[in-house]
């Protein structure tokens, strides 16, 4: 049987489903795969939730999630699949243009679509990657 | 030993969203025995011309072009393990799935449809994990 372990964070500011005591793992590990939740952006220093422009909240949420993948001994690079949720599609390319920064060479399959997120956050992510 | 990470060119250069609209983003990308597709939208496969349309000629172009990105990475239609089937509003839901059934016959695959903002206006953008 593949193993299944739930996976967190380095920095703990950054474990947001235990912090908000929210019913969700930060990720799972399955077998060869890893499943992320879907993340908003975190304040790393205070943990608390770091609205602002798309640009910073894309740029703020890749980060974590390079974060927590790392704290995994995963990485950016060995993302497959990401989604990524935003709350107007108009802000696509201010998403896109600080997306492009992360991914600069063979970037994942992604999806995009346009929702309304928690508490007025512009921006949520989600991933699979390899382990 | 580690699964590798392969990326699938797209099928057809209408279909290259990365170069055609500058989206960072691969067609596909397999990894191991799956593949994890992009969100596929109704454009012409050759030309990347957006196909707005009705809900019924937009699902069936995306299906097209799904198609065309499963058969490219040798998986099909019937290789499906899992889609989300995204349209622009929930009072289509019955106009896509009489799309929807043709595609998938038999033993469909597990969906979640959402009803959600997509890009460029369209009604319906289908994303997918399939099996090689």
């Amino acid at each position: 049987m593949a193993s299944r372990e739930i996976i967190v964070p380095g920095n703990d500011k950054l474990n947001v489903s235990r912090n908000f005591n929210l019913p969700h793992s930060p990720g799972i590990r399955a077998g060869d795969f890893i499943f992320l939740s879907g993340m908003l952006s975190t304040d790393p220093q205070t943990g608390e939730r770091s609205p602002g422009t798309m640009a910073h909240e894309t740029r703020q949420t890749l980060t974590n999630m390079r974060h927590l993948l790392e704290s995994a001994g995963s990485s950016l690079e060995r993302v497959v699949k990401i989604n990524v949720l935003i709350y107007d599609m108009l802000e696509f390319e201010n998403m896109n243009a600080v997306y492009r920064q992360f991914f600069p060479k063979d970037p994942p399959a992604r999806t995009t679509c346009g929702v309304q997120l928690s508490a007025g956050m512009k921006i949520e992510i989600e991933c699979i990657a390899l382990a | 030993m580690k699964i590798e990470r392969i990326v699938v060119p797209p099928p057809c250069p209408g279909l290259d969203m990365a170069a055609g609209y500058g989206w960072v983003q691969s067609s596909a990308i397999r990894a191991g025995a799956y593949l994890f597709v992009s969100g596929v939208l109704p454009i012409d496969p050759q030309t990347g011309e957006r196909l707005q349309g009705t809900l019924t000629s937009e699902a069936h172009r995306a299906f097209q072009n799904l198609k065309l990105v499963l058969e490219s990475a040798g998986s099909s239609l019937e290789r499906l393990a899992q889609v989300r089937a995204m349209i622009y509003d929930r009072i289509e839901y019955d106009a896509l799935n009489r799309v929807y059934r043709q595609y998938v016959p038999s033993g469909p695959p597990a969906r979640t449809v959402w009803s959600v903002r997509i890009m460029d206006a369209f009604k319906v953008q289908l994303d997918a994990i399939a099996v090689i």
